[in-house]
This record gives structure tokens, sequence and C-alpha cells, in this order.
């Protein structure tokens, strides 16, 4: 069988699943997606503390809103969708950050939360395992929400780009976009930091 | 006005990284990489911006996986008996629509014959159909569709 061929029969085996509320396939997937979930999130709020609470209602939520997938495409960009905009809401109704504040747009097309300055050790600092994770992981707290997700989407993910597209609800173009200014921040950050030690 | 090659190319590079070239941008892309070092510098700047994203390794609650299957249970439970209640209200407003269309019938068709059976007059043998049969299941069939309104009324106060 084709990879091709052997995603779609495993999506449409999971949208069954999701239709039966099979509580053996939701095991399954919690087992085999839970880490790349948490990681997701933890890119995405740039915190590790409200990560588990949010880990719990995304696998309920996909419980109640199962139905809605098809099974024509992969069940990762529908997984993460519903992390994402758990998250966004999560974070629009935040007590200790003003919403106005949140919103504040630059030249993106969306209006998206951004990240709230925590006070916590950065979650990318105790998870650097190499050398160039470790030169990273200040700038990844400083980085937007929206280039850290897109960047773990496409590169740790390996969602392709009109699948990221799908996540985040916006067009190609845009998520192109912020990949390069993504990469290009960390690249000059990583350099910086290179030239300093 | 003059464009600077290498710009061109760094952008080349972002695409290609970012997956959104084509065979033609990388056929000119590994053409120019061949003959310059500062764009194969460039390159290897942004691999190493995507390894380093490959280097982080997050620690995950071993007791997670069992509150989430925990809550997936309870929610599983609350769903099958939402489920289960609203087919109950489905199917007792439509026996309760079934008991006012036959109703209605009975007391139009078979009226005068129960009438003239009994020896009482054909209205009050109406009045009294309409009365014991036609008037409860309308109201039955009326009332099933707020039932779900109620008792979330109900859970509310308590």
């Amino acid at each position: 069988m084709t990879s091709v061929g052997r995603v779609s029969s495993d999506s449409q085996q999971i949208a069954r699943g999701l239709r039966e509320r099979d509580i053996a396939l939701l095991h399954a997937l919690v087992e085999q997606y839970q880490y790349r979930l948490v990681r997701y999130l933890i890119y995405l709020l740039g915190r590790r503390d409200e990560v588990d609470d949010l880990v719990q209602e995304t696998w309920v939520r996909v419980l109640e809103r199962g139905r809605s997938y098809d099974g024509r495409s992969r069940f990762e960009p529908w997984l993460f969708a519903i992390a994402r905009n758990l998250t966004i809401d999560h974070m629009r109704t935040r007590k200790t950050w003003s919403l106005d504040t949140a919103l504040d747009t630059d030249d993106e097309e969306e209006q998206v939360p951004r990240s709230p300055a925590s006070l916590d050790p950065s979650p990318f600092v105790l998870a650097a395992r190499t050398e160039d994770a470790q030169r990273l992981a200040q700038s990844m707290q400083t980085l937007d929400f929206i280039y850290r997700e897109v960047l773990v989407l496409r590169f740790q993910e390996d969602l392709s780009l009109q699948e990221v597209a799908t996540v985040i609800g916006a067009p190609v173009s845009t998520v192109a976009s912020r990949i390069y200014r993504g990469l290009q921040t960390l690249r000059s950050l990583l350099d910086g930091a290179k030239h300093e030690n | 006005m003059k464009t600077d090659p290498h710009a061109t190319i760094r952008d080349l590079i972002d695409k290609t990284l970012a997956g959104g070239a084509s065979p033609e941008d990388d056929q000119s892309l590994q053409e120019h990489l061949a003959a310059c070092a500062q764009c194969q510098e460039y390159l290897s700047a942004g691999n190493r911006v995507i390894a380093g994203l490959g280097g982080f390794s997050f620690d995950v609650d071993p007791g997670l996986e069992g509150k989430v299957l925990r809550s997936l249970r309870v929610r599983a439970q609350q769903l099958e008996t939402a489920q289960s209640n609203r087919r109950r209200i489905v199917w007792g407003c439509v026996a309760a629509l079934v008991l006012l269309i036959t109703g209605s019938w009975v007391a139009l068709e078979f009226g005068n014959l129960i009438a003239a059976e009994l020896n009482l007059p054909p209205m009050q043998v109406q009045r009294l159909l309409l009365l014991l049969w036609v008037v409860p299941s309308l109201c039955l069939s009326l009332l099933f569709p707020v039932l779900p309104l109620l008792s979330r009324r109900e859970e509310r106060f308590l």
C-alpha cells in the first residue's frame, strides 16, 4: 500500500472511531499524540504550567467534536487546530493580562493574542538538549507565538504548508511569510549569541 | 534599479527551507550555492536553526495520560446520557403526535358511531374524546420539546 493510501485508510479508521466515540481508539490516539500535543502547546503558550489542562481540554473536545472529522485529510492538522483554538480562547480569557494589549496588531492579517510575560523559567531553556537548542532557547521565549507555532508545525510536526495553513486558518502565503520571518529572527539571534560566546 | 543577487538567493533559501520552492527555484539555488560561500553560510545558519528546534525535549507528566483518559470516560458517559435523553424526548414527542392525530381522527370519524352505540348526543362524545384524548396528547407533544430547557433551569437552581 502507498503511504497516501495508508494515511487515508488510517484517517478513515480514526474518523469512524470518533463518530462512534470509541474510547479504545481515543486511548490509542492519546498514547500516540500526547507528546506532540504537549510540545505544540508549549510552543504556542511559551510556558509549561497551563499545558496539562489544555491537553485534557483538547482531548475532551476531540471526543465531543469527533463527528466533524471526515477522515479525508490527516488527523494531526485537525487535532492541532482544536488545540490552537482552545489555546487562543484560553489566552483571551486569561485574567492576568489585558485583552487590549494582547490583541495589539502589527502588519499581520489575523488578530491573535501574544504570549504574556511569565516569571517562570522558560520551558525552552529547561528543554534544550543540544548546543544549538541552548542558544535558541532564550530567543524562543521572546519570539512571537505566531512565528513559534508555524516553526513547530512545519519543522517538528512535519506538516506541509497547506496543512499548517489549515491549522492556523490563514492563507499559505501568510504561513510561508511567517516561517521566513521566524527563521530570519532566530537566525540573527543565533548568530548574535554565537558571536557573544 | 539593480537587485542584489545574494538577497534574491537568500529569499530563495528561506523559501526552500519553508518547503515552498519549485524544482526550478531549487535548480537555480544549487547553481548559485556551488560558487557562493556567503550564501552557503546563510543556508547552513538556517539549517542550524531548524536543527536547534529539534533539540528541545519536553518532559510529559506521566500521570497526564491517566487524567486525560479519566476525563474522556466521564465526558463520554455524560454525552451518552444526554444522547439517550434526547432520543427519549424525540420518541416521546413522536408518540404524542401520533396519539394526537389518531385521537382527532377517531373523534371525527367514530364520534357519531360511538354516540349511537352508547345512546349519547354526538357532540358530548366528541367533547369527551377531545378532553380525554386529544387535549392530553396535544399537551404532551408540546411539553416534550421544552423538557430539556426545564431540566437545565432546574440544574441551575440546584
